[in-house]
């Protein structure tokens, strides 16, 4: 620090004037404050308004999405377990298929399958193997009534 | 509890005030008027984190407030100056005294800088901040702190000439 730098800095202390605090300075400075609060209180309100805009309408467009995803659940799809009781019985059709129309008329019409696939899925298939080589005498149900008239057709 | 704190400010405020201001002046290169707003400004800030900082340290708060408000009036182009008919204040006779006329030449010869070398030069000669603080305070890398100052204090070197003992 030289010369010049020494003064300067003497300059710059010693010259302070005194300036009291005034009752203006502290009104204006009252003043200030009180602005302030106000600007921050309506930034305040302004983002908390702006929040629950934002908030609603979220929430509006939420139910959209929800409408729009619904679709592709597929809720009663348990429709695949018939699929799997008809192959065993395909087979059985498939060597009666061209005479008896019955056997082939059960799996496509999906209501009735999906009434007599219940015992037909464990216990149709087996049923039926066990009654081939029995008795196929006075039993109603068609898929019983069916394997009989395929193995008299497959030997014509 | 919100009047204790209002006295507890009063007080600070009262008794820093002179400093305050002489500090402000200088920060803005001798308008009164700019100064007090400077100080104005930063006292309100004080006011809102005055909880946080009454017990450690208001017045480097203030001071840091003012500092960067100072540098920044660079990109400030209006100041709320309104053109008016009469002078709102006139000099008062006998006012010139060799106290004043120094201060009138170091507060122009202040007000020839740049802001940012204008608060670099107060920081460095008029507080005794490092020159690290002195960039913290202007938001620049040390060099660039320690470039502000020499070249503000080779300003003032031309301006001022060489600076005798004060003229009592």
């Amino acid at each position: 620090m030289d010369h010049f730098e020494r003064q300067l800095a003497r300059m710059m202390r010693d010259t302070e004037a005194p300036a009291p605090f005034e009752p203006k300075h502290r009104e204006r400075l009252r003043a200030g404050v009180r602005v302030r609060c106000r600007k921050r209180a309506a930034q305040r309100a302004v983002g908390s308004v702006l929040a629950v805009v934002g908030l609603s309408v979220g929430l509006f467009l939420l139910p959209g999405r929800a409408t729009r995803v619904e679709p592709s659940h597929p809720g009663p799809q348990p429709a695949a377990s018939p699929s799997l009781s008809a192959p065993p019985a395909t087979p059985d059709a498939s060597l009666s298929a061209p005479p008896s129309s019955g056997t082939s008329t059960a799996p496509a019409s999906p209501g009735e399958t999906a009434a007599s696939t219940p015992p037909a899925t464990t216990g149709s298939a087996p049923t039926a193997t066990e009654i081939l080589p029995g008795s196929t005498e006075g039993v109603s149900p068609s898929s019983t009534s069916a394997p009989p008239s395929g193995t008299a057709t497959a030997r014509n | 509890m919100e009047q204790s704190r209002a006295r507890a400010f009063d007080e600070f405020v009262a008794a820093r005030w002179s400093v305050l201001v002489h500090l402000a002046r200088l920060l803005v290169g001798g308008d009164r008027h700019r100064a007090e707003d400077l100080l104005q400004e930063s006292l309100v800030k004080l006011w809102f984190v005055w909880p946080k900082v009454a017990d450690d340290a208001p017045e480097p708060y203030v001071r840091k407030v003012m500092v960067r408000a100072a540098a920044r009036s660079g990109q400030r182009r209006w100041w709320g100056e309104r053109p008016v008919e009469q002078l709102p204040e006139a000099a008062v006779v006998g006012d010139v005294s060799a106290d004043v006329v120094e201060r009138s030449r170091l507060e122009a010869a202040l007000a020839q800088l740049s802001p940012k070398q204008r608060v670099a030069v107060v920081m460095r000669y008029y507080q005794d901040l490092p020159e690290g603080q002195v960039a913290e305070a202007l938001g620049c890398p040390v060099g660039t702190a320690r470039s502000h100052a020499a070249r503000g204090v080779a300003q003032l070197r031309q301006l001022l000439g060489n600076v005798n003992e004060p003229v009592r």
